[in-house]
């Protein structure tokens, strides 16, 4: 897998942004931060849009800028792709013209044309001009020129933010279709978590302008929770176990133990189903409910237990995580159920969730 | 044509100043409003100003200074002449020069606005692609910018066919060398040839309103000249 190693310093004005940090080229890496924290500023960089870097950059053994060796490799020869938040069509060119622009300018091309069309669902607007397009139709056009010209990496900056809900889902499965098809690498960056965590599997958190996390998904998703840094929730993938059709449910499979969604299709079996559940939406119980329409209960053990909640004292609330079957839950309860449950650490309980409250990703 | 009128003759220098000073006009003006568009600089206002100077400065003070850096006292001048072995001042290519830096601003400004307009979105997303700055000039910034450019030209064109000032001062009246069409014009008014000036200033004013009718024409239905053609689609 290639690595892409990034080892330098941006300073501007009154912000400044310093990455040391090697990323395995592969699948979809997620780049999350709040607007200002750097991100987008980090995509310029790679891409070779942002001049004034001090360090380094490299993908596996090719420098792409040595500020030392005053090497700076240009942004059109980094062979890097950018989708960039407003389409930026070129608005005196067809929607084809604009999609062989790239294509055209890369020697090396071997993708074919016409299913690029087809896998994007183009073929209806080819003649058309750019000013005629929708808001999702133009970011799609965008994508497409973006993979015609065959880059190495795709960078996505912030592509979603235009558009409105219904092309958000449709542009979000597009790209995963897109990077299991062409197996291209791709780094996404988003101020939007629940964007990411529909796409990639890795993600890399900015904060202030250095990196405050980076990891697998799960795990990252895991300590910003545990920081309290965004909504305290559980972030998973597991394997299929069966599927339900008849009430709509699918379950998973966690160790011994099995965990129902809300499903109304046949999942694919040899996938691993991506789920969030907000810590909100778990509850506690000491004994297995076994008579309750709630269908998800799972057995095990109290592993933390922290208060949370507002600085002033108000609306404090117990964060918990437990531990079933080697995945960790975190719930949160009130401070008054927690005591007259007498809840204590390395507790055995039973946690329990609606199927409804499982948000599957894939 | 062995002997041709005065005021023909006239008529073929001035076309041919002011179309050598349009092309060099367009091939110094386009960098030099690129850079003013892309400049952060705060140098920037001063070769701006310099750039506008035309505009508010009488042309004669322009002419005054030129007619002296051209004559062979001058280093200017004494270069010219010994790379030449011609005399600069009064002769065609002064007026040439005098004319490129006295209708810079007409070039410079619509190109530096059409530039900053254009902005780098576009610039960045070409750069992505793979397109190299030649590249990305000649597919991205002269067609969109098409009408900025005819109108610089134009402008650049028709404001030195219509100087006096500059040309008297540095150009002189050499028939066939320097004398343009503003000058005979001149000439035919203090010899109360009145018919003769009609002439030269109606055909001056009518070839205005035409050049400056097929800009406006050009500027203006870019837009509904796209839709147009689109509905026929």
């Amino acid at each position: 897998m290639d690595e892409l190693t990034l080892n330098f310093t941006v300073v501007h004005d009154k912000f400044s942004l310093s990455i040391n940090e090697k990323l395995s080229l592969g699948g979809i890496t997620g780049i999350f931060g709040h607007s200002g924290s750097g991100k987008s500023t980090l995509l310029k960089v790679i891409a070779g849009l942002e001049k004034h870097v001090q360090g380094n950059l490299a993908i596996n053994n090719d420098e792409l800028l040595n500020s030392e060796a005053k090497l700076f490799v240009s942004a059109q020869q980094r062979n890097i792709g950018l989708v960039f938040q407003n389409s930026r069509l070129f608005p005196h060119l067809s929607v084809e013209e604009n999609l062989r622009y790239g294509q055209k300018r890369n020697k090396d091309c071997v993708l074919n044309f016409l299913e690029i069309i087809e896998l994007t669902q183009l073929e209806s607007l080819l003649d058309k001009a750019v000013t005629q397009l929708s808001g999702g139709e133009q970011q799609r056009v965008a994508l497409a020129r973006a993979l015609l010209a065959e880059p190495k990496l795709l960078l996505l900056d912030e592509p979603l933010s235009a558009l409105d809900d219904k092309n958000k889902i449709v542009l979000l499965a597009l790209l995963e279709k897109v990077n299991k098809q062409l197996n291209l690498p791709m780094l996404y960056v988003s101020h939007s978590l629940p964007e990411i965590q529909q796409l990639a599997d890795k993600l890399l958190v900015i904060s202030s302008g250095e990196v405050s996390h980076h990891g697998d998904i799960h795990q990252v998703i895991h300590q910003l929770t545990t920081n309290n840094e965004i909504l305290h929730q559980t972030s998973l993938s597991l394997p299929v176990n069966e599927h339900l059709p008849e009430f709509g449910l699918t379950s998973l499979a966690l160790g011994e133990q099995q965990i129902f969604i809300a499903c109304d299709h046949q999942p694919d079996k040899e996938q691993q189903v991506r789920c969030i559940i907000a810590a909100s939406d778990i509850s506690v119980t000491l004994h297995e409910p076994l008579k309750s329409s709630i269908v998800n209960h799972l057995y095990g053990t109290i592993s933390t237990f922290d208060k949370i909640g507002s600085p002033d004292g108000r609306n404090v609330q117990m964060l918990l995580s437990v531990n079933c079957s080697g995945q960790n839950f975190f719930v949160t309860i009130t401070t008054w159920s927690a005591k007259r449950l007498s809840l204590i650490l390395g507790q055995e309980i039973f946690i329990q969730f609606k199927a409804n409250a499982v948000r599957a990703l894939r | 044509m062995n002997n041709p009128h005065p005021d023909i003759l006239a008529f073929i220098t001035t076309l041919k100043m002011a179309g050598i000073t349009t092309i060099i006009l367009m091939i110094i003006g386009t960098p030099l409003a690129w850079y003013l568009a892309k400049m952060q600089s705060r140098a920037k206002v001063i070769i701006e100003a310099l750039v506008a100077l035309p505009l508010v400065l009488p042309p004669t003070v322009l002419g005054f200074y030129l007619l002296l850096l051209f004559s062979p006292q001058y280093l200017p001048g004494q270069i010219w002449q010994q790379a030449t072995g011609q005399q600069l001042a009064f002769s065609f290519s002064a007026i040439v020069i005098g004319s490129v830096l006295y209708s810079l601003p007409f070039v410079v400004q619509p190109l530096q606005k059409a530039f900053e307009q254009l902005g780098d979105d576009l610039l960045e997303a070409a750069a992505m692609l793979g397109a190299s700055a030649f590249d990305r000039f000649f597919t991205i910034v002269l067609p969109i910018t098409k009408a900025s450019f005819i109108t610089a030209a134009s402008l650049g064109f028709a404001h030195t066919v219509g100087e006096f000032g500059v040309v008297l001062m540095i150009g002189g009246n050499i028939p066939g060398e320097t004398r343009v069409l503003s000058i005979a014009l001149f000439d035919h008014v203090e010899a109360f040839d009145y018919a003769q000036a009609h002439i030269i200033s109606i055909s001056l004013i009518i070839s205005s309103v035409v050049l400056l009718s097929l800009i406006y024409l050009l500027n203006r239905p870019a837009k509904t000249k796209q839709l147009k053609s689109k509905r026929l689609t």
